[in-house]
């Protein structure tokens, strides 16, 4: 189960509101490589992983992912903060603004409506490890692009933050597939999914001594 | 800073060194040094909340209900010097 903290992981406290970043930053909550995708593309694939380690793994990465998507909210909240009709005009942020005022909605910056088609669960541990990996990195260009383009240290402060937890996803996950690798067929990881093949998995623990399962 | 703030800065950096540890942990399970590093920051961060909790109202809702866990700011909430 889930219980809430009533605190952010790294705090958000923007002085200046700004419509125009808003409307970029509002992609990491709702948009391709976004915290929303994230955190349920962990926590959809945790359900078919074979091993503990990658149980623990993406449960407790996706759960940060949470954590994350409300950072990109408060951020996004704050900066649209006391808005007048004539900054959201001038600002490019009234195509958000006429359809959800300054409520926080999943989306992209081009204005695409979150759909669960930016991630994948394919039950195979290679494959959706490699999904992981490579999300990681696609949400650390996202930053760092995000970086280019705001200029308030009060903005960029949590999102090197954020940036950064990617980067240690990403080491995370690679050890994580090392792990599986490490359990499966030397000479072919793909003779069999562990995910799926649960007789192989027997087999393959009886026949191999260096198997911590 | 309000002294709230600055409590909450040190929980929240204890929480995350020990966070940080707990995931180094998922797929290095039987560092011994860094579970004794991790029960070291857990320990100090309990110790830092229930002070906090004591003083500014719950954490959790495991830890309060009603008005003192309705009680602003919520995280999102902009610092109270600026408001």
């Amino acid at each position: 189960m889930f219980q809430y903290e009533k605190k952010l992981q790294y705090p958000v406290n923007i002085k200046n509101p700004n419509p125009k970043y808003a409307k970029i930053i509002i992609s990491q909550f709702g948009g391709p490589d976004g915290e929303l995708a994230a955190s349920l593309r962990y926590l959809s694939q945790r359900f078919s992983m074979p091993y503990p380690e990658l149980k623990g793994l993406l449960t407790d990465i996706g759960t940060e992912e949470l954590a994350h998507l409300e950072m990109i909210g408060a951020i996004v909240y704050q900066l649209t903060r006391n808005l007048t009709i004539d900054e959201i005009k001038k600002s490019g942020f009234d195509t958000y603004f006429v359809d959800h005022t300054t409520g926080v909605y999943p989306v992209a910056a081009s204005g695409t409506p979150f759909t669960a088609t930016y991630l994948q669960s394919k039950g195979d541990v290679i494959t959706d490890l490699h999904e992981d990996l490579a999300a990681e990195q696609k949400a650390r260009t996202t930053y760092d692009n995000i970086l280019r383009l705001v200029d308030d240290p009060d903005v960029r402060e949590p999102i090197k933050f954020l940036r950064e937890r990617e980067i240690v996803h990403y080491q995370r996950f690679g050890e994580g597939l090392r792990l599986a690798t490490d359990r499966m067929n030397e000479k072919n990881f793909y003779a069999f999914n562990p995910s799926f093949d649960v007789q192989c998995n027997k087999n393959c623990n009886r026949n191999n001594n260096n198997n911590r399962n | 800073m309000t002294d709230r703030e600055k409590l909450l800065q040190k929980i929240s950096a204890l929480q995350f060194a020990a966070w940080e540890l707990h995931l180094y942990l998922d797929t290095h399970p039987g560092d011994s040094d860094a579970i004794e590093l991790n029960k070291k920051y857990l320990c100090r961060s309990k110790e830092l909340t229930e002070l906090y909790e004591s003083n500014f109202g719950p954490l959790s809702a495991r830890s309060g209900s009603g008005d003192k866990w309705l009680k602003n700011p919520w995280p999102w909430d902009i610092k109270e010097c600026e408001r």
